[in-house]
């Protein structure tokens, strides 16, 4: 044993634990007022064998039955209106007089014509722009 | 004179005799271990009383391959844990009360006791640990078996245990040594 394992264990013996005369009867008076458990005794009160399964279907009844009352009590609910996007303007059918362009003749005389019927196209347009507006 | 087992088996059955006869070996050594945990003298003899009420009543569930003592121990310190708790107090704030009932119960000595240096100086489950192994010679087996804890942990702290408390020692050498050389 080292220095310190025995300075501590001289130390603790230096510690005064006496028990009193009045202790001790108080331990032995609490004692005797008392019966030690057995290890087959039963601990509190002996359920039926069918207790838990009985047990689980009154909660699962009594579920139920809340989930049925809250629904019926529950107010009807307001019907949902979809909100309703802005109706689209009648806008008058635009007829477009655009050709589809069918090269038949030599390349610039094609731009040509393309030219004269997009201004031709462009001005339509405004005009029915014009009538719209 | 009966021995432990046959004094066990006979309080199994009911006798309180048997059972005051089997805690008398353990008395003393668990109001000492109780009264460095406690506020008072009389609370550390209302957890020992608590203590051996508890072992009587639930005597049924000791394991014979432990030692009584161990049981007993794993007992007290439940209920200084509950004294502790209920009083919200930690061991070292014991340390500087002047109603300390350890230092009450310590005679005076010319140096300080190392338990209350060790009640200073180490957290509650370090300090019994120590406790168990240096004051009641616990094997380390059964100090971990009390504490709840492994093996390895009780190695650990009590090694821990031991260095603080030689640290604290030697610190307190030097100032005291400073101290009367002015």
């Amino acid at each position: 044993m080292d220095k310190l394992a025995k300075q501590l264990r001289e130390d603790a013996g230096k510690i005064d634990a006496t028990i009193s005369a009045e202790l001790d009867e108080r331990i032995r008076a609490s004692l005797q007022g008392i019966t030690p458990e057995s290890a087959n005794e039963p601990r509190g009160s002996v359920r039926p064998a069918l207790f838990w399964w009985a047990s689980s279907l009154t909660g699962a009844a009594v579920a139920i039955a809340i989930i049925a009352v809250i629904n019926l009590q529950a107010p009807e609910p307001a019907p949902v209106v979809p909100q309703t996007a802005q109706a689209p303007l009648n806008l008058p059918k635009i007829e477009w007089h655009a050709r589809t362009a069918v090269l038949t003749s030599p390349l610039e005389q094609e731009i040509d014509d393309l030219q004269a019927d997009l201004k031709k196209a462009e001005q339509a347009v405004r005009q029915d722009i014009d009538k719209l507006f | 004179m009966r021995s432990e087992a046959a004094l066990i088996e006979a309080a199994k059955k009911g006798s309180a005799e048997a059972f005051t006869d089997l805690a008398g070996a353990y008395r003393e050594r668990l109001l000492r271990f109780l009264l460095t945990r406690s506020m008072s003298y009389a609370d550390a003899e209302d957890a020992l009383q608590d203590t051996l009420i508890n072992a009587y009543r639930y005597l049924h569930s000791y394991d014979s391959r432990w030692r009584f003592s161990t049981w007993l121990y794993r007992i007290a310190i439940n209920n200084a844990s509950r004294l502790r708790s209920s009083a919200t107090i930690e061991l070292g704030d014991l340390s500087d009360a002047e109603d300390d009932p350890l230092q009450h119960c310590i005679a005076a000595a010319d140096r300080e006791n190392l338990w209350l240096a060790a009640r200073r100086l180490l957290r509650n489950e370090v300090y019994t640990a120590m406790w168990l192994r240096y004051a009641e010679d616990m094997s380390v087996k059964d100090i971990a078996a009390v504490l709840e804890r492994s093996v390895s942990w009780t190695k650990v702290n009590l090694l821990r245990g031991r260095k603080t408390l030689e640290q604290g020692m030697k610190k307190d050498r030097t100032e005291n040594e400073s101290k009367a050389y002015g």
